[in-house]
């Protein structure tokens, strides 16, 4: 067990590693750099003082000494600063980072009531128009786009009902976006239910609790269930990775002041520091998530053995 | 003696996509207080579906029982309310089943699942029931019953996992017990021990046990009386030493020649029934066995025998009925 836990440690890590790699490749081929970008508009600034800053900045050197360089100061807990306001961008990302996993985890509860609860019902009540009628609502809850949703909830909640604020981040706006991240992801985990619940209540042991007098939800809850959930928590994982993903989306349709909206703003000014911060921060999270999840599955499935 | 279980005119449909199938038709037999019944055929001949039926146990939809009646201790199972029946499931009568693999639950350990029918219908405290099925696992000659209690299904052997489901099946002192092909799913040396095992704890319990296989010699040591079913219909049932030497329809003749016997010298390939039995989707006119039969006469073909006494406890759906006795001494002859 714990040498597992060490093995998906020292695994996580060489991902994360990657992670910083693989950024530092693409943010550099994105066309533009910061300094350009932040001077365009100024006609006073002369070619010459804008390759001055570069030179300060350390862009005019090679990828990857900007690289080796970067990750010895990460390396030190140094994270460096954004170019446009000189501001520590570890302490801009950790501001930000809990206002995310709060829109995230909420996203997920939402989606795990809202989908497991939809694709049992949808499993037990196999064949009939309750079935039917939470399949096509998946399905469309599938197709929709969340910038899409995001905006239509706006427009009924906020604007014409006028029962949550339109953007900002405090805990009577979350409501708004963690619905529309939760309601999408809901679709897909209630179609996993679905199929999960059906395999396992067609399983002979269902028929052996039937046959010791059990009452039905009792065969239900105790029986069905957890067998159930076990593919369930297994797309957990990755569903989690969709909710840090789809709240960049959601952080910007709705103001909510986290790290998806801060990244979206430094990619656009090619705020270099900000976005290797972001992404390294990004994969450490998603990383430890996967690891707890793994941890999870083994206590619900007592089959599974890490060894 | 007293019946314990009485099936009258049992018939049970699926109604599926490809159409109506016949699983069970017009069943009727009985079981006696403390009897071992023995009900034998191949696979898809109704045998458990009979079983599953009158415990009320087959999925519905697409199952449904269309008639007839089951009357257990006076009372028609058929017509309890649906708390009324779970109230005698694994309580008055229980059911193990042919699969001890899938038939436990994977995420749930022994002493839970040994435990909620013991606390549901006993009314024991958890430390009580947990007592009880200790005691019921070293009973069923698990070792170490107290700590392997703990395990989950798939930290035992598929032998001690059908004890296992035994020793749930017994846990509310049963008066009857329905086992489904327990053995059908192990390694061959266990069979015996699973018989054994169970028959030992009927004697000792007095409870009657209904056991269903496709293997005749299972039954020798342990059925009082068998039943033989061929496409959801009973065709034979007689007492155990009737059914093996006087034998009077022709496939009990034939499964009985299917038998290997390790008493005697065998030259010749081992005698099997040619062809399939019926679809039971378009249930055939006449004698369902009739197609197969090599006995067959023109009436077969159009007219269902029904079942007629051939001798004391002995019945047979047959209208040819030939004497199965001269037969098998026939074949045995031939091979020797």
């Amino acid at each position: 067990m714990t040498r597992y836990f060490i093995k998906r440690l020292l695994g996580g890590l060489f991902t994360i590693w990657i992670t910083t790699i693989a950024v530092t490749l693409l943010i550099h081929l994105v066309p533009g750099d910061p300094v350009q970008i932040m001077y365009a508009q100024s006609q006073s600034t002369t070619p010459e003082q804008i390759e001055q800053i570069r030179r300060n900045l350390g862009l005019d050197r090679p990828i990857y000494e900007q690289y080796i360089m970067y990750m010895g100061r990460v390396l030190q807990g140094d994270f460096g600063t954004t170019i446009r306001g000189n501001q520590p961008v570890l302490d801009l990302l950790l501001v930000r980072l809990p206002n995310t996993l709060l829109l995230a985890v909420t996203s997920l509860i939402i989606t795990m009531v809202v989908g497991v609860t939809a694709g049992f019902f949808a499993a037990y009540k196999r064949g009939t128009w309750i079935d039917t009628t939470l399949m096509t609502g998946a399905i469309v809850g599938i197709s929709v786009p969340s910038f899409w949703l995001g905006l239509m909830l706006i427009s009924i909640f906020s604007v014409r009902l006028g029962w949550f604020p339109v953007s900002g981040t405090n805990l009577n706006n979350l409501v708004l976006p963690a619905l529309t991240l939760g309601l999408a992801n809901a679709a897909s985990v209630s179609r996993l239910t679905r199929s999960s619940m059906l395999d396992v209540l067609s399983q002979d042991y269902m028929r052996t609790a039937r046959a010791k007098g059990l009452a039905e939800t009792l065969v239900l809850s105790r029986h069905a269930f957890r067998n159930g959930m076990i593919n369930v928590v297994n797309m957990l994982g990755l569903q989690f990775t969709y909710m840090m993903g789809g709240a960049i989306v959601v952080e910007n349709v709705f103001a909510w002041n986290g790290i998806g909206r801060l990244a979206i703003q430094s990619i656009f000014q090619r705020d270099y520091p900000t976005i290797q911060g972001f992404i390294l921060i990004f994969a450490t999270v998603v990383v430890i998530v996967s690891i707890v999840l793994d941890l999870l599955y083994a206590w619900i499935d007592p089959r599974i053995t890490y060894n | 003696m007293a019946r314990l279980l009485d099936v009258q005119n049992l018939k049970t449909r699926f109604f599926t996509q490809n159409g109506v199938v016949h699983a069970v038709n017009d069943v009727s037999f009985h079981v006696n207080a403390q009897e071992t019944v023995g009900i034998v055929g191949e696979s898809g001949s109704g045998k458990s579906i009979t079983m599953l039926s009158a415990m009320r146990l087959i999925p519905s939809p697409p199952g449904k029982i269309v008639g007839g009646e089951v009357m257990f201790q006076g009372r028609d199972l058929l017509k309890l309310s649906v708390r009324e029946m779970r109230s005698l499931r694994g309580n008055r009568l229980s059911m193990i089943f042919q699969d001890p693999m899938t038939s436990l639950n994977p995420v749930l350990r022994v002493e839970k699942q040994m435990t909620e029918a013991i606390q549901l219908h006993l009314g024991m405290a958890r430390s009580e029931a947990k007592a009880r099925a200790v005691e019921l696992l070293e009973q069923v000659g698990i070792p170490g019953a107290r700590d392997r209690i703990r395990n989950y299904p798939h930290q035992f052997s598929g032998g001690m996992r059908q004890r296992v489901m035994i020793a749930m099946g017994l846990a509310c002192n049963p008066d009857l017990l329905i086992a489904d092909e327990p053995t059908t799913a192990l390694d061959v040396t266990i069979h015996a021990q699973i018989v054994e095992i169970v028959k030992q704890l009927k004697e000792e319990r007095g409870m009657a046990v209904i056991w269903i296989t496709h293997d005749l010699s299972l039954l020798a040591g342990l059925a009082d009386r068998i039943l033989v079913m061929y496409a959801g219909q009973i065709v034979e049932q007689a007492p155990l030493h009737a059914l093996y030497h006087h034998p009077r329809h022709p496939y009990t003749i034939g499964l009985l020649q299917s038998i290997l016997r390790l008493d005697e010298q065998r030259q010749e390939h081992l005698k099997s029934i040619d062809g399939l039995p019926p679809s039971l989707v378009n249930y055939p006119q006449g004698c369902p066995f009739a197609p197969r039969c090599e006995f067959a006469i023109a009436k077969c073909h159009s007219e269902d025998p029904p079942l007629e006494p051939v001798g004391v406890n002995h019945q047979v759906a047959c209208w040819v009925k030939p004497e199965g006795a001269d037969i098998l001494q026939a074949s045995q002859s031939a091979t020797a």
